[in-house]
């Protein structure tokens, strides 16, 4: 009938750890047969207690899915293997991207200089571009920041990765690595415990990846899930039942200081009009009001952007 | 998980009926016949839908984890992949995938209840080896859509909420066939009120004629269904379907 699929020990040649992902390493690794650099990424299965971890079922189905996107990370092939314990893992293959949006603008930042604005513009329709994608499939990511969002050097190729890790009403709270999950990207209505999530909490993400872009920093680099919220609330002003009907109800909320907003461009100098105007729709506090992915697409901003190449 | 039925890799994969019961050589050899596949996979389904109420999981849950156990038997022999074994991994797989996650040790203690035949019993180890043989068998395409959920409103639509109920006790029925692998979920879902609106004596024409869709398509699919109830009787004939378990290992 069939030819017994080769083990990824067998089709694959490991040349270096390039990673810790959410579920385990990540290895740049050459296809034997084909000569193609590949990124295996491994994932540990407590094959004892409960197989294959739920999370990692969902990542690989919907990017079965979604990875036709040129702006969704491609998912090659998924191995199953055996550690040196004999233990079954499972090796997913993606096509390899050779940096990412964090290492991209730690890049600049070290030299001081600022990331062209034609660049910035073109990361952000693709980011967009591929968030409307998802979007349109019915699939929130839940999790988007720079280190999420691949790139290739050459081509300034963006594409969004560790897909659907979230679960479906849940933001993780700690990684199963040592890496702390940042609070960064996170929407005002997850940090006040609101329980039914709408696509809106990633247009707050792409707006917070779209101001570090311009200025090399995080816009909310708060440490604490308070500290985050006190970030937002400084520069947007604290919100209150008027431009935000509901607020009040959400679980974690008490009173904080009183703020009043301040002009956007004051956090995120060297942004032009249009650019700041769609910063500010992806920014509402009320998240039916925050401007959608593909919205956004059509946005001023954007024109003169050749969008036939993306 | 919510998503697109046309531009998923289902809608893709569907099969012509014709691709449906090829036995596979391994079991041939065992002298299973189409007419077994049918009938141990009829049989399958039900011990699925048994298991699931034991666990109590939602009958999404349960329509995947038939789609799984459907699909896994279009590409893989029944004697290497055992129907007891397939049966409840196929649930505990589409537990996870739809996020209602149930415990493998669960699931082997339900097992000694659902089924007293000793063939049926499983360990939580063999559990987890069969359910990454599935994965590879359904190439990690685990995403399905389902009757269901365009069901209520298009009822709603046609002023047939009162058949709810009995809309729904159909759509499950169409689980104990191959339908999910043949036909788009919406077409099924308007086969299921085809038939309850003729059941009922509801004149319908026109909402039809309204909706767009191929009705001759609608109608077979209905017919289908029918000729499956009219030979209801002689697939649950408990002699038939056991004398085709035993040839089973």
């Amino acid at each position: 009938m069939e030819e017994k699929p080769k083990s990824a020990m067998e089709a694959f040649e490991k040349l270096e750890k390039v990673g810790e992902g959410t579920y385990g390493k990540v290895y740049r690794a050459r296809e034997k047969a084909t000569g193609k650099i590949v990124a295996l990424k491994k994932t540990r299965l407590h094959e004892d207690e409960e197989g294959v971890p739920p999370t990692t079922l969902r990542e690989v189905s919907l990017l079965r899915m979604l990875s036709r996107d040129p702006h969704v990370v491609k998912l090659m092939d998924v191995k199953q293997g055996q550690n040196k314990e004999g233990k079954t893992v499972l090796y997913l293959v993606f096509e390899y991207m050779d940096t990412d949006v964090k290492k991209y603008i730690r890049s600049f930042r070290q030299t001081g200089d600022n990331i062209p604005s034609g660049i910035v513009k073109s990361l952000m329709f693709q980011l967009c571009k591929g968030v409307a994608f998802c979007h349109g499939h019915g699939v929130l990511h839940r999790d988007l920041k720079p280190h999420n969002l691949l790139m290739d050097r050459k081509t300034m190729m963006l594409k969004i990765a560790d897909l659907g890790l979230a679960r479906a009403f849940t933001v993780p709270i700690k990684k199963y690595t040592h890496e702390i999950l940042t609070l960064w990207y996170r929407a005002p209505e997850v940090l006040l415990g609101a329980t039914h999530y709408s696509p809106a909490v990633d247009m707050w993400s792409v707006a917070c990846i779209f101001a570090e872009l311009v200025t090399n920093q995080a816009i909310f680099p708060g440490d604490s899930e308070l500290q985050q919220l006190l970030h937002i609330f400084r520069l947007l002003g604290t919100p209150n039942e008027e431009i935000w009907p509901g607020v009040s109800q959400l679980v974690n909320w008490h009173e904080y200081p009183q703020w009043t907003a301040k002009p956007l461009s004051s956090a995120v100098p060297g942004l032009d009009e249009n650019g700041l105007h769609l910063l500010g729709e992806m920014l509402h506090y009320e998240p039916s009001r925050r401007i959608s992915a593909k919205k956004a697409m059509d946005h001023p901003y954007f024109d003169g952007l050749d969008k036939a190449l993306l | 998980m919510a998503a697109d039925f046309w531009t998923s890799s289902q809608f893709k994969q569907l099969l012509d009926p014709e691709e449906l019961n090829v036995v596979h050589p391994l079991d041939k050899e065992r002298g299973i016949t189409a007419e077994d596949y049918k009938l141990i996979k009829f049989h399958i389904s039900n011990y699925i839908v048994k298991l699931a109420q034991y666990i109590k999981v939602r009958q999404r849950v349960v329509a995947t984890a038939i789609t799984y156990m459907r699909r896994v038997y279009t590409r893989r022999s029944m004697t290497e992949y055992n129907p007891r074994l397939v049966a409840p991994t196929c649930l505990y797989l589409a537990a996870k995938a739809e996020e209602s996650t149930v415990q493998a040790r669960l699931l082997a203690f339900y097992i000694k209840k659902v089924q007293s035949d000793e063939k049926y019993r499983c360990e939580i180890k063999e559990i987890l080896e069969m359910e990454m043989k599935i994965l590879e068998a359904l190439n990690y395409y685990l995403v399905v859509f389902h009757p269901y959920r365009s069901l209520t409103q298009l009822l709603q639509d046609a002023g047939m909420s009162d058949s709810t109920q009995q809309t729904w006790g159909l759509v499950n029925d169409t689980y104990k066939m191959d339908l999910i692998l043949v036909h788009p979920p919406h077409l099924i879902a308007l086969a299921c009120i085809y038939i309850a609106s003729v059941q009922k004596d509801k004149e319908n024409t026109a909402w039809f004629e309204e909706l767009r869709v191929d009705m001759n398509v609608v109608k077979n699919i209905a017919m289908e269904i029918l000729d499956f109830y009219d030979s209801y009787k002689l697939m649950s004939d408990e002699n038939r379907i056991s004398a085709a378990m035993n040839k089973l290992p």
